[in-house]
């Protein structure tokens, strides 16, 4: 085994790709720190900048200690944050367009949802070059190019039948050479997260789900290789690599292509600008109704309210907050709809990665950094929490007409963000 | 001469067709460019029924608002959809990440919203297959895989020594050669523009746009040809020529663009929305208060009024005064708000810059950029369209707060109620795909790198050919 692995080590081409390898693995880890750690700076500053905002509001805007509660949910943003988790950086999935900081105020919540970010969107599509994207792409072709011609350069050489005559157990002669091959190629994937674990201190179960990845899927593409280029026949190493190369295309982006297709075909999802253009139909409409067609149906869901005083002028903020949540409420089958269609591409996207292992391991390292859809929708549902949590911190100032004081302006609710 | 050249080109074709695995390869390549067409296709379709529909809803809605108050309807807003070129069959480009529908409203300056790659599963974090991806990434492997050995296996067998030994020259094997690998593929290209052509007959600027786009994938892959051979040339062990274009292709197909697009990232971060939003508010509050009797700014723009109408008190104008306020503060927050859109735009930009600078590591890269700008998605097309919006928002809104000064009397504001047919005569005019020329900056160093990715190649097999 000793000598296997110093005769690898002196070929120079090996060498330079176990390098080539060990470099950009830590330039991936690099950069989805770095991506990571722009996405902390910036919650942390709108964090600051949140406060500051507040009380410039309450600066200006408080009378006699007191102020309208119905500007205030009117003006007062409430900020929202998308905040990455310690291992987030492992894998940036849908990190790079979700927005990390967003602004919600009291009004429907179904019209400020889906405010988008100012990303590049060239940068988007490109991907983020992290370690996923790096492990998922080229572990096999590291594997390809190490073991392809395990059998195929030995004939060459025309020392294939020497070594098999040579050597009492040739299966294990092979075992150990291929072993030794894979032992090189899974070092170089591990070693930089190892290093870059022990230099930011971070939790270790983490590190171990990814290590067994790593383990797992380089050892999937190891025996695939070998298995090919130690078949009777191979004899020739340009055809094994054409071969193993056309397999990795097919795993890697045939597959998952068809797959999507699949599932995009099987749960269709209503695209969420109809959302938006019903959600504006329904607040705007509200306008023009009868008061009494907002308030019924909001007090047969809030009878708590339903006795307060009957609004007699043209305008009251409890009516106009009302047929906010009215819309929201009128739309909820559709989001609720959505939402279901979207977890069953995810539940089938689970079920579809046991068979595709490069998509196994995309959502398996998605999964540990908290980067995928499902976490987008619990994030969706923490922000609609804190939606309800305002409306009804908001409500018995609003219905009672109770006064909204300085110190119930401090009392508002804060978004608290907890990832899992 | 030509003869000559033509009989080894033809030569090449009888071997490729007799190897069999190099026809099998070919078929297969036409396989999947079939399969990329129909998913393309198919996400085309989807996207086109979506904007179609965004579309008539949108119009509906506006067209059917009653009686209002012209506030209210700049706070119902309009509802913008980007428009779509059929070429996006072949290069979707951002299409997923962009945001298709934007919301334009009075003193907002609201986003692109509702992207399909936000709510993508894993799966969508692998490169789509598209026809372009296929010319891009798919047919310099497949060629690699093909004709890797075209020389080297010459040269090991003697053919070549004997070749040149009966006096053919270099120049004429090699070209022989290159027409045998490039006119095939080039006969691909054709086709699918040509299909492309019959299918989105008609589109905005098509000609332009896929001879452009044709143009930049015939260099791209005689780029390729040239290297094919080059190395092929250069190679004694047909083993060592396979690995190194395989190595070439993983870096300037896979590695290189994702991370020059990672760098730019890097160095130029984009500051979020929230962030952009924040400073707008800063610079707006610095500029004046509307509803604060003491600021410098709107009691020079009442006094301004005053005099105009020569009268002494905003009770006494003939017009609403509130809807001259509406007017202006439209016209301050608009200045802001489109400084910060520039800020934004050029903060994109130095990163598309820094890119560019950097572009010639990666021909296929460049070819991406001529294939997205031809097909209109590119990020140019797209701020070309937030602009267009951004346009059309403020002449809407400004029409609402003339309405609002002019047919609104001050006196009964909140209650008065205006005739619907002015909604309906509103500016809005058609929002339009920009023309190519909005991504000259990519187009022209794009093609400047593809001409250097035929140069290149071209010098070196000038150079080993002359070797042997």
């Amino acid at each position: 085994m000793k000598q296997e692995l110093i005769l690898l080590l002196k070929q120079r081409s090996i060498l330079i790709f176990l390098l080539l390898n060990l470099l950009l693995t830590g330039f991936s880890l690099f950069n989805g720190w770095q991506n990571i750690s722009h996405i902390q700076t910036q919650i942390s500053h709108a964090k600051q900048e949140e406060i500051i905002r507040k009380q410039d509001y309450l600066k200006q805007h408080s009378q006699h200690d007191s102020l309208d509660v119905g500007e205030v949910g009117y003006y007062v943003f409430h900020n929202i944050y998308h905040s990455p988790d310690e291992w987030s950086f492992i894998a940036l999935g849908n990190r790079l367009v979700t927005p990390y900081v967003q602004r919600i105020r009291l009004l429907g919540l179904q019209g400020q949802l889906y405010d988008g970010e100012s990303h590049h969107p060239e940068y988007v599509m490109l991907g983020g070059f992290d370690y996923a994207f790096w492990l998922v792409f080229f572990a096999p072709l590291l594997c390809i190019a190490l073991l392809h011609d395990l059998k195929a350069s030995e004939h060459q050489a025309q020392r294939l039948l020497f070594l098999q005559s040579l050597t009492a157990q040739p299966a294990l002669f092979w075992c150990q050479r291929v072993v030794s091959r894979w032992l090189l190629i899974a070092l170089t994937f591990s070693l930089p997260v190892i290093g870059f674990t022990a230099i930011h201190g971070l939790s270790l179960p983490p590190l171990l789900q990814v290590l067994v990845i790593t383990l797992l899927y380089t050892l999937l593409w190891t025996w695939l290789c070998a298995a090919f280029s130690l078949r009777t026949r191979a004899l020739n190493a340009n055809l094994n690599a054409l071969a193993l190369t056309s397999l990795w295309l097919l795993s890697c982006i045939v597959l998952p292509n068809l797959a999507q297709l699949w599932l995009h075909h099987r749960y269709p999802v209503q695209d969420g600008s109809q959302i938006a253009l019903q959600h504006r139909q329904a607040v705007h409409g509200a306008w023009d109704l009868p008061k009494t067609d907002t308030l019924t149906p909001f007090y047969a869901l809030y009878p708590q309210w339903q006795d307060t005083t009957p609004i007699t002028g043209r305008f009251h903020w409890k009516w106009y907050y009302a047929f906010q949540h009215m819309a929201d409420v009128k739309l909820a089958p559709q989001v609720a709809a959505r939402e279901q269609a979207l977890m069953q591409r995810d539940q089938s996207s689970s079920m579809l990665s046991y068979f595709l292992p490069a998509v196994w391991v995309q959502r398996s390292l998605e999964n540990i950094a908290y980067s995928n859809v499902s976490d987008l929708l619990a994030h969706r549902q923490r922000i609609t929490a804190f939606h309800t949590q305002l409306r009804h911190d908001a409500y018995p100032y609003l219905f009672k007409e109770k006064q909204f004081t300085t110190e119930s302006f401090g009392n508002m609710p804060v978004f608290e963000n907890a990832n899992k | 001469m030509i003869s000559l050249v033509w009989k080894i080109a033809s030569n090449e074709w009888r071997r490729l067709w007799h190897a069999r695995i190099p026809a099998l390869l070919m078929l297969v390549l036409l396989v999947l460019w079939a399969i990329a067409a129909l998913a393309a296709h198919h996400h085309w379709q989807d996207h086109a029924n979506t904007l179609a529909e965004v579309t008539q809803s949108s119009q509906q809605d506006w067209q059917s608002q009653p009686d209002r108050h012209p506030h209210r309807v700049s706070h119902f807003g309009d509802f913008v959809p980007k428009p779509l070129h059929p070429l996006s069959v072949i290069e979707p480009g951002i299409l997923d990440q962009s945001g298709h529908l934007v919301y334009l409203e009075a003193h907002r300056l609201n986003s692109a919203n509702f992207n399909p790659a936000t709510e993508a599963t894993s799966l969508g974090r692998f490169p789509l297959m598209t026809p372009a991806m296929i010319v891009q990434w798919w047919m310099p492997l497949f060629l690699i895989m093909i004709a890797y050995a075209t020389i080297t296996a010459e040269k090991m067998t003697g053919i070549l020594a004997f070749m040149r030994g009966n006096g053919i020259p270099a120049w004429a094997i090699a070209t022989g050669k290159w027409l045998a690998l490039f006119l095939p593929l080039f006969t691909l290209l054709c086709l699918q523009a040509s299909l492309t052509l019959a299918w989105s007959w008609g589109s905005d600027q098509v000609l332009l746009r896929l001879s452009l786009m044709l143009l930049a994938q015939a260099m791209y892959i005689a780029g390729w040809c040239l290297l094919v051979l080059a190395v092929s040339w250069f190679s004694r062990q047909l083993h060592g020529a396979l690995l190194m274009l395989m190595l070439c292709w993983v870096c300037v197909c896979m590695i290189f663009p994702r991370g020059l697009a990672n760098l730019a990232q890097m160095t130029y971060p984009t500051q979020p929305r929230t962030e952009a939003e924040h400073h707008a508010e800063i610079k707006l509050k610095a500029l004046g208060d509307s509803h604060n009797p003491d600021d410098p700014h709107f009691a020079a723009f009442k006094a301004g009024i005053l005099k105009k109408y020569q009268v002494t008190s905003v009770e006494d104008l003939p017009v609403n005064y509130h809807g001259l306020l509406m007017q202006e503060g439209e016209r301050l927050t608009t200045a802001v708000y489109r400084e910060q859109q520039a800020l934004h735009d050029a903060q994109l930009n130095r990163q598309n810059a820094s890119i560019r600078h950097w572009l010639w590591l990666t021909p296929a890269l460049a070819l991406q950029y001529v294939q997205m700008a031809s097909s209109g998605n590119d990020l140019a097309h797209h701020q070309a369209f937030i602009r267009q919006s951004e346009n059309r928002r403020y002449q809407l809104i400004q029409y609402l707060n003339q309405i609002h000064t002019l047919k609104v009397d001050q006196h009964d504001d909140h209650n008065t109620r205006v005739s619907a047919d002015f909604w309906k005569k509103a500016p809005r005019p058609a929002i339009i795909l920009a023309p190519v020329l909005v991504s000259r900056d990519s187009i022209e160093a794009a093609l400047l790198v593809l001409l250097g990715w035929i140069l290149i190649p071209g010098v070196l097999l000038i150079k080993v050919a002359k070797r042997t």
